[in-house]
């Protein structure tokens, strides 16, 4: 549970179902340097091929069960995906997404108000305290929470448990949604543990590179706040999470996805009862400030004294989650940072010996994401690995994908769907993505398709495009007095405290 | 304790989910079992197979019966290191194609290790049984590695071992705790090692290793998922059965002499803003009685937001912001684990007093019915959703079979938590809960405190 876990890599495989689930995944990260690195060959040696592994040269074609779906007289869409196994696995998942109602909705003035609001819920409802809520999940061995999440437009209710504590799980599901009164006792003790959460928040390098990243590429759009701070912490009282809750949780912006061993025709009027009384309300605004176009690549270093090594993020902004763009970006970022058998990987850890891992991600939202490729490396290193990624970067977009490399992306792309049938929340996850984006109804049916389809030239239209190595958001979180010098030889530096000041430049 | 009842309503309540909660999740328990069959090939390889058909997918998992525990002075983290060149070559595999065939073909594979085994494993669709198989006979038969390849995992193991933890706040604190408390070798020092050991690792090392541990007669395969149990025997008999054995690895003494007195040290972390308090007592092996009452009793002491330790420190003193606890399930004499995270400024000695008189109170107050029926609860949970998938499937069979010697555990194991009763609690916290069987490491954080955010 601990420390117990030594994985040769990140572990994906058991990633694979938590990114799909989330609508606002946030893959992975990337940067940019000034001068485009000389084209020296830095690169990787090649994996070696012995080719004498059994291979089945055909691709299992697959097709997604589609959920049953439902939409209430109150707007509240209900998706449902029962387990195919037989027996069934006599469990139950469920989430309630609300649009509308995630950190994007924040007040200016008081980012994580979407967070605190949500993670109250379960803290006490008209008829039920919070020690009554806490008593009954646990006594069922069943899990409720609730959550909204920095970037995200919505917040999330889940509930699972035994599927025959289904109707105590809707029950309390909906309680705590529609009926929280953020009583001021709890309020008081969860501020308090906030405000010292962020102290340990602020010693963790990866936070924050993540925050400083986004703050530079989302400027004024809300997608660039990533924590909440004491000082938005204390405005915040039951009135003021009330007033939240009220404007912002509504049935016709929500969907409820279900997954397991329920039955359809016993579990829509209990559904119907249990949130029928929910007020349809009205659409959220989904309209933000346009994100920055910079015209160079800086440099963001967050000094963070006896750092052993540094965390390195290079990327811009990406795609909205319609975007044409969605399957040439997804295969460009596979080819160069998708995994731990894509360009990077191969060149900075099987190569080089710089880190554990180095991958590419990206997102896409309702709004524009990101695409960037990130890394931990040794100190002494920094140097080296910035022009590994660099080099990386570059070639991505000078030089076309070779076809059998694109092939082998593309096949493991599609193979690797016959995965998500093991699990039907994968399933269920691809609906609710179809839901909130409107994707068209045959869209996962197409979807290998769709892959199959992308060209070399493709990708390196969707490289010239994400990947802007001329104007990106470098961002460095490590000792300063280290490697500062090595990073000016990229672009223009500014340097930050782990408190987010700025510090220099 | 529960917490304080405030109502009749509460009562009523708690009575019906109690009521409702025990004959419901005890025969869903029932439902998750998983049927699977075992074989033994002439070369002592143990094959364990079940079948699942509602997916076309199959995951593959190979338990060595070898971990950080065999590992002798000077070379520590070398069981892991040795895992990493697991994918870097062997008779029939280039460097890096394995993983590469995985992934081109669907799948995903990673590798694992802890004290007491190393565990490789792939994920993949069900036309790849072949492939699957092939690359992990392959690299049970040898290895094809060399002085580059081993400095190249050397770099990424100690990569790893500065993401995980000299580069984070209480990074060194777990790895103090299991120093501090150990006197034998073999669990004292951790599973990542030693920057100094990593740097001592050699070809030959490497060499002698596999020599030593990697053997069909010293691993288990479990397939699971959807395959044919026939098919998958004429499988493995055509890859893994031309496999030589070997002699038996060494026994390793996993003996812990009694601990006499209390042990305590306090570190300074450079990383961490807060302190924090973390308690070890020597427990008994896994999956042995006195474990599995001590895994209820964790649950009832820090499951949840209505355990004892949540509601005393978090809820009512308001003196912590999380406290936990757990029993460590080992094939050795494990360590019941604690952690508390202080709110800046409260008396740590407090603390600890509060958290000692809570661990008190399972000695001379049996646990209540509404507690032991919730950490069943979640015992039965746990168990169902271990087996949502082939490859959770899959490692469970294969680990139980390396680790317990009862790759059945996964169907029996939930009985066995079923069956523990009050005085059960009540015994093992007076048999290991004791001031002398403790370890407690106190880091103090030494990063500049937080300006304004």
């Amino acid at each position: 549970m601990l420390q117990t876990i030594r994985l040769r890599k990140t572990n994906q495989l058991f990633m694979t179902t938590i990114v799909t689930l989330l609508v606002s995944a946030m893959v992975i990260l990337p940067v940019s340097a000034k001068q485009a690195v000389p084209g020296q060959k830095t690169t990787g040696k090649n994996t070696k091929i012995k080719g004498k592994a059994p291979v089945n040269k055909d691709v299992l074609k697959v097709t997604l069960p589609k959920p049953y779906e439902a939409t209430l007289k109150n707007g509240l869409t209900v998706l449902i995906l029962q387990d195919s196994r037989s027996p069934k696995l006599p469990t139950v998942s469920m989430q309630l997404q609300i649009a509308g109602a995630g950190d994007l909705f924040d007040p200016k003035d008081i980012p994580g108000l979407a967070s605190v609001t949500a993670s109250m819920l379960r803290e006490g409802t008209k008829t039920r305290t919070s020690d009554q809520i806490s008593a009954a999940i646990d006594e069922a061995g069943a899990s409720l929470g609730a959550g909204a999440g920095f970037g995200s437009s919505a917040a999330t209710v889940t509930a699972s448990g035994i599927s025959d504590n289904i109707d105590m799980l809707l029950d309390y599901m909906a309680d705590i949604t529609l009926n929280p009164v953020f009583p001021e006792k709890e309020l008081t003790r969860q501020l308090t543990n906030q405000k010292i959460g962020l102290q340990n928040l602020r010693t963790n390098a990866a936070f924050l590179a993540n925050e400083r990243f986004n703050k530079a590429v989302y400027g004024d759009h809300p997608a660039s706040v990533r924590t909440t701070s004491a000082d938005a912490l204390a405005k915040i009282t039951p009135e003021t999470l009330k007033a939240f809750h009220d404007s912002h949780y509504w049935a016709g912006n929500a969907i409820l996805a279900i997954a397991g061993d329920v039955d359809i025709k016993d579990v829509m009027p209990k559904i119907e009862k249990a949130f029928g009384s929910w007020e349809k309300g009205t659409s959220p605004d989904m309209k933000w400030p346009e994100p920055p176009t910079p015209a160079k690549s800086t440099i963001y270093l967050v000094d963070r004294p006896n750092s052993v090594q540094t965390n390195l993020v290079l990327g811009n902004l990406g795609i909205t989650r319609t975007n044409p763009d969605y399957f040439p970006l997804l295969v460009m970022n596979r080819v160069v940072g998708g995994g731990a058998t894509a360009r990077l990987f191969m060149n900075l850890r099987e190569d080089k010996g710089y880190t554990y891992g180095a991958y590419s991600g990206f997102s896409s939202l309702q709004y524009p994401g990101t695409w960037s490729a990130s890394s931990e490396v040794r100190t002494d290193v920094t140097d080296g690995s910035m022009k590994e990624f660099m080099y990386e970067l570059n070639r991505i977009r000078n030089e076309k994908v070779p076809e059998k490399e694109l092939e082998e992306v593309k096949r493991s792309l599609i193979a690797s769907f016959a995965l998500s049938l093991e699990n039907p929340q994968s399933a269920l996850s691809n609906a609710i993505v179809s839901k909130i984006y409107h994707l068209p109804a045959n869209y996962w049916d197409t979807y290998t398709d769709k892959i199959a389809a992308i060209t070399a030239d493709d990708v390196q239209r969707a490289a010239k495009k994400y990947v802007a190595v001329d104007h990106m958001t470098i961002v460095a979180v490590g000792d300063g007095n280290k490697i500062k010098d090595i990073l000016k030889k990229y672009g223009d530096v500014e340097v930050y405290s782990i408190d987010g000041q700025k510090v220099g430049s | 304790m529960r917490i304080v009842v405030r109502s009749a309503a509460v009562v009523l309540l708690s009575l019906c989910s109690l009521i409702a909660a025990l004959p419901q999740t005890e025969s869903a328990a029932k439902k998750a079992q998983v049927k699977f069959r075992e074989f033994r090939l002439e070369n002592g390889l143990r094959l364990i197979v079940a079948e699942d058909h509602h997916a076309p997918v199959y995951s593959i998992a190979v338990s060595y019966n070898v971990g950080s525990r065999d590992e002798r002075r000077g070379r520590t983290g070398f069981a892991h290191l040795f895992e990493h060149m697991m994918f870097k070559g062997s008779g029939n595999v280039g460097d890096g194609e394995h993983s590469l065939l995985i992934a081109n073909n669907g799948g995903g594979d990673n590798g694992t290790t802890d004290e007491d085994r190393t565990l490789y494993y792939e994920t993949l669709p069900k036309n790849q049984l072949d492939l699957g198989m092939f690359l992990e006979a392959d690299r049970m038969s040898g290895l094809d590695i060399t002085q580059e390849s081993l400095d190249n995992q050397r770099n990424a193991v100690q990569e790893e071992r500065r993401l995980r933890v000299d580069n984070q706040p209480y990074g060194k604190t777990f790895e103090t705790v299991s120093n501090l408390a150990y006197e034998n070798f073999a669990y004292q020092h951790s599973v990542i090692g030693s920057m100094d050991d990593l740097n001592a690792a050699s070809v030959d090392d490497v060499k002698k290793f596999f020599s030593v541990y990697y053997a069909p007669n010293n691993a288990v395969v479990a397939i699971v998922g959807d395959v044919n149990t026939d098919e998958v025997l004429a499988k493995a008999k055509q890859y893994f059965g031309k496999i030589k054995s070997n002699t038996a690895p060494p026994q390793i003494d996993m003996d812990e002499p009694t601990q006499e007195k209390e042990k305590r040290t306090t570190i300074e972390d450079p990383l961490a803003r807060l302190p924090r308090i973390s308690v070890a007592y020597h427990i008994s092996q896994g999956e042995t009685d006195d474990y599995f009452a001590l895994s209820l009793l964790s649950t009832i002491l820090s499951s949840g937001q209505s355990s004892r330790l949540y509601t005393k420190l978090v809820k009512r003193d308001q003196v912590a912001t999380g406290a936990f606890g757990f029993a460590e399930d080992k094939r050795g004499p494990g360590l019941f684990q604690l952690s508390v995270s202080p709110r800046p400024g409260k008396d740590l000695g407090e603390i600890e007093k509060t958290l000692y008189a809570e661990l008190d109170r399972f000695k001379k107050e049996p646990v209540t019915d509404s507690e032991l029926q919730k950490a069943k609860n979640f015992a039965i949970r746990s168990h169902i959703s271990s087996m949502s998938s082939s490859l959770g499937i899959a490692v469970n069979l294969a680990d139980d079979a390396v680790n317990f010697n009862d790759p059945n555990l996964i169907n029996t194991e939930v009985d066995k938590l079923l069956a523990v009763k009050k005085e059960d609690i009540m015994r093992v916290a007076n048999k290991y809960f004791t001031d002398n069987n403790r370890t407690v490491v106190i880091t103090q954080p030494k990063a500049k405190p937080a300006g304004n955010q």
